[in-house]
């Protein structure tokens, strides 16, 4: 019988939201068509490091196992990417897990992304339904931009353009590219861009649209393919439209 | 609600090209007169003196001091905003961010000594700007790398300013016409870095 062939991981772990980060490596039994997601299942099940020293299971986060939920993102080998669609056979080894440190750490690789849904308030990432108006039948998606908006729907918030972006962070007040450009994906909508001066001229704050850098690591990172800067330049027009009007129309 | 942040940005972003990017053009253009030698660089500083005094210290105050210590005041508190990271995410707009906040930390320190030394202290005390003054100036090999250096981070920070301006003010929006434009702009800044090496090796060739 051939010896088991074993996948190495090295793991940045942290005990809880102030303790130091220190790091552990495991050895995980090859399997083909293995993923992050599924090794951190033989992590969990037998919590032993490469060394035989018996340890605590890994902490982090998933939900959808499909790359839909954008709950598993994590920091794999340098770049923020989504644990269950990273095939271990893609990936040079030893593979490298970190948690997204733009993003308060919780355990591990758990980490607390509610600064994200913050920002979505903050655009008004929704549609406003209920009023003193009459409610008809929804009005049909503009044909011409229903490709864009479902492309922009396709954001998950998992955090990977914010964890890439270098304008992202503690030392910066800025909300990142993706609840920035929800803005936008609101305001093509028929309903909700009856609100689209409240979302621009929320862009226009501090932390807003301005702060970013075009350094354009976002664009290059999605797991979704939403092309990011293209949206944000857009955003860019929209803002400065609505600055003259500002100045102008009062 | 007066959008503050958001009218110090877009002043900060044309500061860069109008005064900041056409002072610079001026001052390529002036100091590859040198090329031609110290008569040729010398009439051409002469060229500028004709401008009486008094206006000129206008422009340079209003038209010059201001707009380049609010950029550059302003320009540091961006820079410091940024944790950058191209080792670890190495696409070349990423590296040319780094490089942007690079170039303007040094060009903070360079702009400081380049000014106080020259406008402020030898033009400013009475010694008038000359190829031979230059010319003394680089023979020392650190003032002379310190100026190319200078230079050279200046024009890379401007062209690569150019080309973030068209993604800031929503110019250039999708990625054919950005990549289109951040190249012509990367053209530009070896063009102009060239002829900058030529100008200062004229005075090093004689």
């Amino acid at each position: 019988m051939s010896e088991q062939k074993t996948v190495h991981f090295i793991i940045e772990r942290q005990d809880s939201p102030d303790s130091k980060p220190y790091t552990e490596e495991f050895l995980v039994p090859y399997r083909p068509a293995l993923n992050v997601v599924a090794a951190l299942m033989e992590i969990q099940k037998k919590p032993v490091t490469k060394d035989g020293k018996k340890t605590t299971p890994v902490v982090w986060e998933c939900n959808c196992l499909e790359k839909v939920c954008g709950a598993c993102m994590m920091v794999i080998n340098g770049k923020a990417r989504q644990a269950c669609a990273t095939l271990v056979d893609q990936i040079p080894q030893p593979i490298r897990l970190a948690p997204a440190r733009t993003f308060p750490v919780i355990r591990d690789l758990q980490i607390d992304r509610s600064v994200m849904f913050e920002s979505l308030k903050r655009i008004q990432g929704w549609v406003e339904i209920d009023g003193s108006w009459e409610v008809n039948t929804a009005p049909i998606q503009n044909p011409y931009t229903a490709a864009t908006a479902y492309e922009i729907s396709h954001c998950m918030t998992c955090g990977c353009c914010l964890e890439a972006c270098p304008n992202v962070g503690p030392q910066s007040d800025f909300i990142g590219p993706a609840p920035t450009v929800q803005a936008y994906l609101f305001n093509l909508n028929p309903l909700g861009k009856f609100d689209k001066e409240k979302r621009l001229n929320a862009l226009m704050e501090k932390g807003g649209i301005t702060s970013c850098g075009n350094s354009q690591n976002c664009v290059e990172v999605c797991p979704k393919d939403i092309k990011l800067t293209t949206y944000l330049a857009q955003l860019n027009r929209d803002v400065n439209k609505q600055a003259l009007k500002n100045i102008f129309n009062k | 609600m007066f959008h503050v942040t958001f009218y110090i940005r877009r002043l900060h972003s044309i500061c860069g090209i109008v005064p900041m990017g056409l002072f610079l053009l001026e001052h390529v253009l002036t100091n590859a007169e040198a090329l031609g030698g110290p008569a040729a660089f010398n009439e051409a500083i002469g060229k500028i003196a004709l401008i009486p005094h008094d206006i000129m210290l206008v422009i340079e105050i209003f038209g010059l001091a201001i707009p380049f210590l609010f950029h550059m005041i302003y320009g540091l508190y961006i820079a410091l905003q940024a944790k950058n990271n191209p080792s670890q995410y190495g696409y070349t707009r990423n590296w040319q961010f780094a490089l942007q906040r690079w170039t303007a930390i040094f060009l903070f320190v360079f702009l400081i000594i380049h000014v106080v030394d020259l406008r402020i202290f030898t033009k400013g005390g009475g010694t008038p700007i000359s190829y031979a003054l230059l010319d003394q100036m680089f023979n020392n090999m650190g003032w002379f790398i310190l100026y190319l250096a200078g230079m050279i981070a200046a024009i890379f920070h401007f062209c690569n300013g150019v080309t973030t301006l068209c993604m800031t003010w929503g110019i250039a929006k999708g990625p054919r016409i950005q990549t289109f434009i951040g190249r012509v702009m990367m053209l530009v800044c070896v063009l102009l870095s060239l002829v900058t090496i030529a100008f200062m090796a004229a005075y090093k060739m004689h």
